[in-house]
């Protein structure tokens, strides 16, 4: 958990299945790499759903895509919870 | 189609006035997103008329087509796809070369058409929006759009031709239809739209921006286009780098300097404000022609993914495909193999009867049929691979594949997706070389390509089989697995595993690379059209017979060469006649090296004579120990006991025993003993720098593990 202001952040990781969360700091070390993940539609206010959680990396929804991801790369995404009562 | 600028009947007038030439061939490049049905629609376009090569320099393919729109032909060029203008992947660079005019013979395309995957519309306007801002003449094919509307995604074509100001064709790649509209669309359309940039960034950033233009304009000439986009750059990089970029004028780089700390006072992110700028009018377009359902249902592919990515699940059907994959290069292929071979048989018969006995008939028959035959056998399994890779491609799987085998892979610094091309190299390295084209990142590429040769692939089977039977003894352990079926066991696990650790060392050594990081879109899945991948493993089997082939070819001949010159006089048999060959003293004079593995000069010849293909070891000691047909069985179980009882002149002692079986076994595991897989390294890696390390490892490798088999089998009084 991370605190930005009033407001408590977790990462990406955390998220459990179902679950929408609204994206709030990419601070992946390498920038090419941040740059990737805006480009792909996971940047600042974007809304993710993670779908589901494999070996060490998750599969996650932005803007209607399905995207797969090591569960490093989801720690360096910021997120803040949304919506836990539309949750499947 | 939607087409808001010119309509045929100007452009008729205009090319009668002759303000556009027809002599020019127009070169049209089609962009777009990965996924998003940019070959289909590049088959669609062009069907067979396409020829697939390599872009300088590069092992990136490049994909060339020929389209004839009212009597006027154009050059389409299948560019790789791309998420943006900022290359992530050598396949995306050249997609930006050509695009802004970088790559040697490759001119600045004519027309672009960006092909947007009507599904995903929000994404794809990153990389439209990028072509607009470079005032590139575009047609926007909107693919798949039944697919779409059955995810409940409506596309107003109208609507977004307008708001972008270009034309938007709807396609639907695979079922054909929309393409004589974008043929249309593609002949029409002649200048950028006469909109620049559509997005804007906040005010402060808009105005640092454009006294950066000026800047550029002032100092160093550089403007348009252009000009902005080396701006944006420069406002992007790193504070304590602008002293580096000495290349630009003193004046320019001290107002970067105020320009950043400007923005850093505003609290401006420099490295997010210009995506999110684009983003931000990207969602502003979207909400106006995109209309989609807002509850989320789950949809077909989710369902699927549900069981294909699962943890548990997933392995299983990964192994269940695999399964099925092998099973087809390794079993489905021999049979087409076996008419390939039986034709090639009837053939050299033909050729033995109507030709006249002498060096020619055995130029002919010997050097040149058999290259021939060697090159066309792989076919069945290069097209078998290229299908099922096609398949699974193109239905949304391999992405899957990749998620699912990323973590094991990732043990041994491999990307999932290094997979595939190992496991089929069990069945010929050749297909599984050619496979690494799916792997993004070149070091883990070239990686994949280095190892794939270890894995056991078919044609050493022959060789084990040969020796096995000759010197196991039939010895069952446990009662049930029998001695001979737990050997061949162990050399397709040695090579597997020999090619796992040396991928181990090279992404720790030589081809290292800061640590893997899995990001990749899940495409949905979608039925293949079997047209677009039949199209695309034809071109890639002939692109194969073509580059590979005439290699393998030539060394087919030299190999002939060397095991009939200088020819013995007088009446002789084969095996002295090979003795008295260039392949004959290769292999004498190299016994003094060979002598450390418990090799002779037999095996030496062996070594030397199946360089182009293991399973001609078999062959040669058919000929030295004058076994006629070592090719069928009767003749094989000669050979096993002639080699059995083949004693050393010299010493008395014999010059095989299971020592020296198993040596020779192990040493053709790890030895690079095929010119054909050196032939398409060389294809594949664009010059013989890693083909020629290649082959100086895998021997190092070979000799150094064969000697410390043979060592410690002699400590262990094997050598008996």
């Amino acid at each position: 958990m991370t605190m930005i202001g009033s407001e408590t952040l977790s990462s990406l990781a955390e998220i459990p299945p179902g679950y929408r969360a609204r994206v709030r700091l990419i601070q992946h070390p390498r920038p090419e790499i941040a740059r990737r993940l805006r480009e792909l539609g996971i940047c600042e206010e974007a809304v993710i759903r993670c779908i589901l959680r494999g070996n060490g990396n998750m599969i996650c929804e932005v803007r209607n895509m399905r995207i797969g991801l090591d569960n490093t790369l989801a720690r360096s995404i910021l997120v803040s919870l949304i919506n836990e009562a539309s949750a499947a | 189609m939607i087409f808001p600028t010119l309509t045929y009947h100007t452009l008729r007038r205009r090319r009668r006035a002759g303000s556009i030439p027809d002599s020019h061939r127009r070169t049209v490049a089609l962009i777009g997103n990965p996924n998003s049905g940019k070959t289909t629609l590049f088959n669609a376009l062009t069907g067979l008329r396409q020829k697939v090569g390599n872009y300088p320099g590069v092992t990136v393919e490049k994909k060339e087509g020929r389209l004839t729109i009212n009597s006027e032909e154009c050059t389409v060029l299948d560019l790789p796809g791309t998420y943006s203008f900022l290359p992530g992947s050598p396949d995306e660079q050249i997609t930006v070369d050509v695009l802004t005019g970088r790559v040697d013979h490759s001119p600045i395309p004519d027309l672009v058409v960006c092909v947007v995957d009507a599904g995903h519309v929000e994404r794809s306007l990153y990389l439209v929006s990028q072509v607009i801002d470079r005032q590139l003449p575009l047609v926007i094919a909107l693919n798949m759009v039944d697919a779409a509307g059955r995810n409940g995604i409506r596309i107003d074509a109208g609507c977004l031709a307008q708001e972008l100001g270009v034309p938007v064709v709807e396609t639907i790649a695979n079922k054909q239809t929309g393409i004589e509209a974008l043929k249309h669309a593609i002949a029409l359309t002649r200048r950028p739209s006469s909109n620049a940039r559509l997005w804007q960034l906040p005010e402060p950033v808009e105005r640092e921006c454009k006294e950066l233009v000026t800047l550029l304009g002032t100092y160093h000439k550089i403007t348009g286009p252009q000009a902005f986009e080396e701006a944006t750059t420069l406002m992007g990089s790193e504070s304590a780098a602008i002293d580096l970029l000495k290349h630009y004028h003193r004046d320019l780089r001290s107002h970067l300097q105020k320009n950043h700390q400007k923005l850093e006072f505003l609290g401006i992110d420099r490295n997010s404000i210009f995506v999110e700028s684009r983003n931000r009018w990207i969602r502003s377009v979207c909400s106006k022609a995109v209309k989609q359902k807002r509850d989320h249902q789950a949809t077909f592919s989710d369902r699927i993914d549900r069981v294909v990515t699962h943890r548990f699940w997933g392995l299983i059907v990964f192994l269940a495909v695999m399964a099925i994959l092998f099973q087809s290069i390794f079993t489905w292929s021999a049979i087409p193999t076996g008419w390939v071979n039986s034709g090639f048989d009837l053939l050299e018969s033909a050729l033995l009867k109507t030709m006249p006995p002498g060096d020619l008939r055995d130029l002919v028959v010997r050097g040149a049929l058999g290259g021939v035959s060697a090159v066309v056998g792989f076919l069945p399994q290069i097209m078998l691979l290229f299908l099922f890779i096609g398949l699974l491609e193109d239905s949304g799987y391999m992405a899957r594949a990749a998620f699912v085998m990323d973590r094991i892979m990732g043990r041994v610094g491999l990307h999932g997706k290094s997979f595939i091309p190992l496991l089929s190299s069990f069945a010929c390295a050749i297909p599984g070389i050619m496979a690494t084209r799916t792997i993004e990142n070149p070091k883990d590429r070239l990686a994949t390509m280095l190892v794939a040769p270890l894995m056991s692939c078919s044609a050493r089977l022959p060789v084990y089989t040969l020796l096995i039977a000759a010197f196991m003894p039939p010895v069952r352990i446990l009662g049930f697995f029998s001695l001979a079926g737990l050997t061949l066991l162990s050399m397709y696990l040695l090579g597997l595993l020999a090619a796992l650790g040396m991928a181990w060392l090279f992404k720790r050594t030589l081809l290292k690379t800061s640590p893997p990081v899995f990001l990749m879109e899940l495409p949905q899945y979608c039925i293949p059209s079997f047209r677009s991948v039949l199209t695309q493993m034809i071109g890639r089997a002939s692109s194969f017979l073509r580059k590979a082939g005439t290699v393998i070819l030539g060394a087919s001949i030299l190999l002939w060469f060397l095991a009939t010159y200088p020819r013995l006089e007088g009446v002789s048999t084969p095996a002295q006649r090979l003795e008295h060959s260039f392949a004959g003293m290769a292999g004498k004079s190299i016994e003094p090296l060979i002598r450390p593995l418990g090799f002779d000069w037999k095996v030496g010849i062996g070594l030397v004579s199946s360089l182009l293909q293991r399973e001609m070891f078999v062959s040669t000691m058919g000929t030295i120990y004058n076994i006629d047909n070592a090719d069928d069985a009767r003749g094989i179980v000669s050979l096993q006991q002639r080699m059995r009882e083949d004693r050393d002149p010299s010493t008395g002692g014999k010059t095989f025993t299971l020592l020296t079986a198993i040596c020779v076994m192990v040493y053709y595991v790890l030895a690079m003993q095929c010119l054909s897989t050196v032939a398409v390294m060389q294809r594949e890696t664009n010059g013989w720098r890693w083909p020629a390390f290649q082959i100086a490892y895998m021997t190092a490798l070979a000799y150094g593990v064969t000697f410390i088999v043979y060592r410690s089998g002699l400590w262990l009084g094997l050598g008996g």
